[in-house]
């Protein structure tokens, strides 16, 4: 111990704050914010496992029990073949969701690392790539989905490859912007003086903060990337029946929409919901992010 | 503002040459042979060959792209396969009846989203602003097709009315064209409002914490002159931008809603084009959405530098 007593008195003193408290503070100053996680892990626990939420199967066809109105026994009715809308919805969550994520993860990889790449080096490959993305972005997004799955069929792996073709150009602009924001920056070229090379002044610094932006537009883009599966699905071009997807169990009830609206109305709900919760989450994260 | 004007157009025109490749190239991507699907069950290899000779489709791709570059050039859009109706007056029919879907709805978003994005802004924080926000955030997370089939079921079970089954022209009846476009517009409309309102609050707040603003506020000046003077400008701009995105979005969603309600739009025309493996018919309607989308951008970019000089110059 030295003779000297700190200048700072205990009271004085910065008080350590663990990040859970911090968390937790800032989850009851953004009642948003909390409502959207609680929204994403009750979501995440229904993919995960959705046979506790329902002991229903949403393949069982009852011709008997067809268009029956919600009730205790079918809690938001049944369809036109008598499956349980509820089991269809909740079973039908781990198929959309699942699709979404994974398009927008595909996006995210190959648009990400793209864009830090070309925003980095620069040249002709950047401008060229540059020009791609514009013409990939005039086309509008649905537009883009509708010829893409249409062209070649409808089919999951399609409908995947078209959900991350529509992304990958937004995520490869913000990459790009970010890494050539990076590259300018003085810490990035005294680390060039000193004489790390290209790759690691890449890895070690550029990519590292193009990372969180990344991540913020994931989240952001997310609510839209739904939005276009369940209307490809409406269209019939998404995941094909039998299997339950939002977007497929809102077109099989399209044509019966005046008689039985429920069939309808369940899964549109569940996608506002997820939409919403998500919009909540993002933009949170969003303002955090540029407080940064 | 003629060198600028000069390179914006050089830029487009090639972003839309690259698509119209890209375009050409889509739709040749289908799996399968195109012919032998036309013929279908009757498998003749002397008919099939004929019949791809007369479709051109015996030539290599790029010929066959030089022949419909060039023929868009003059105008021709080509032949539709199924029903050998020309592409073109067909696309041109059904360009007009999304323009009115589209330029309705722009309307529609404009004059809900704008006032309630200001009135949002001004009470930041405060109560009207937390109920529009609610409003903003439901309306752009509620899908356009469901908002609409919502729609059609409350005017159908509580209003007892319900739109018309075939479509009418303005021309031919102003107010059966009306009653049939009331629900797609309105759903759309809603969507876009949502949008619009969200992105005029955003710029409220951001003009009202600027330093000018708050020196003039502490000197007095009244809310509402501080509005039309400094606020109403400043948020203009922006206005004007994101008034395109906002139509780009709705030249998307009419594929949707035109679908939904059995509306002959460019939208359906894309669809039904896919469907028959119309080629010439989903080329030609492809093309005009793009270039469509891309004028529009265009246009705002060109009114952009014109109200704000500075951008030319970047």
């Amino acid at each position: 111990m030295s003779p000297i007593s700190s200048p700072l008195t205990p009271a004085m003193a910065p008080r350590e704050t663990s990040g859970l408290v911090k968390f937790a503070r800032r989850l009851k100053r953004e009642p948003g914010l909390l409502c959207g996680l609680a929204v994403m892990a009750l979501l995440l626990v229904i993919v995960v496992a959705p046979g506790l939420f329902t002991a229903q199967s949403p393949y069982t066809i009852s011709i008997d029990d067809a268009l029956q109105p919600p009730s205790d026994a079918h809690l938001f009715g049944t369809d036109d073949t008598g499956r349980d809308v509820f089991a269809r919805v909740i079973y039908g969550a781990r198929v959309t969701l699942l699709i979404c994520a994974g398009s927008l993860l595909i996006a995210a990889l190959i648009g990400g690392l793209v864009g830090a790449l070309s925003g980095f080096f620069g040249g002709w490959v950047d401008q060229i790539l540059g020009r791609i993305v514009d013409v990939v972005l005039s086309f509008p997004p649905i537009i883009l989905g509708v010829i893409i799955t249409g062209v070649l069929g409808p089919a999951t792996s399609n409908l995947i490859l078209a959900l991350s073709i529509i992304h990958i150009p937004m995520f490869f602009r913000i990459a790009r912007s970010g890494a050539l924001g990076e590259a300018g920056k003085t810490y990035v070229e005294a680390a060039r003086c000193v004489g790390l090379n290209e790759i690691t002044v890449l890895y070690r610094h550029v990519l590292r903060n193009v990372l969180p932006l990344v991540l913020v537009q994931y989240m952001v883009l997310f609510p839209l990337v739904l939005q276009i599966q369940a209307a490809l699905g409406f269209l019939g071009l998404g995941v094909q029946p039998p299997t339950p997807d939002w977007g497929a169990i809102l077109q099989q009830g399209k044509d019966t929409i005046l008689l039985a609206p429920w069939i309808s109305l369940f899964p549109g709900i569940a996608v506002l919901i997820t939409a919403f919760a998500l919009m909540l989450t993002g933009r949170a994260l969003q303002r955090s992010s540029d407080r940064r | 503002m003629g060198g600028y004007l000069a390179r914006r157009l050089a830029a487009s025109a090639v972003t839309a040459f690259v698509a119209s490749i890209a375009v050409f190239l889509i739709v040749r991507a289908v799996p399968g042979d195109v012919v032998a699907q036309m013929l279908g069950q009757v498998s003749d290899p002397q008919a099939a060959a004929s019949l791809r000779g007369f479709l051109g489709l015996d030539q290599p791709v790029w010929i066959q792209y030089g022949r419909w570059i060039s023929a868009v050039f003059s105008g021709d859009l080509g032949t539709s396969w199924t029903g050998g109706r020309p592409v073109g007056p067909a696309v041109f029919d059904a360009f007009l009846v999304t323009l009115e879907i589209g330029l309705l709805t722009l309307a529609l978003a404009t004059i809900v989203g704008v006032p309630l994005g200001i009135v949002s802004g001004i009470y930041e924080g405060r109560w009207p602003d937390n109920l529009i926000q609610i409003f903003n955030l439901l309306g752009l997370a509620a899908p356009v097709f469901w908002t609409g089939l919502m729609l059609l079921v409350a005017v159908s079970s509580f209003a007892g009315w319900s739109p018309p089954l075939i479509y009418a022209s303005p021309a031919e009846s102003l107010w059966d064209n009306l009653s049939i476009l009331m629900l797609p517009i309105l759903s759309l409309g809603l969507l876009q409002a949502a949008a619009y309102s969200q992105f005029v609050r955003q710029n409220v707040v951001t003009s009202l914490n600027q330093d000018y603003v708050r020196t003039a506020r502490a000197k007095g000046v009244t809310i509402r002159i501080l509005f039309f003077t400094h606020i109403l400008k400043n948020i203009l701009i922006p206005l004007i931008t994101f008034m395109g995105l906002v139509l780009v979005q709705i030249l998307g969603g009419v594929v949707i809603v035109e679908t939904l309600f059995s509306i002959p739009g460019l939208g359906r025309l894309l669809i039904s084009a896919i469907e028959t493996r119309d080629y010439p018919m989903l080329q030609g309607a492809l093309l005009v959405v793009v270039v469509t989308a891309m004028a529009v951008n265009l246009i705002i970019d060109l009114l952009y530098s014109v109200i704000d000089p500075r951008v030319r110059l970047s």
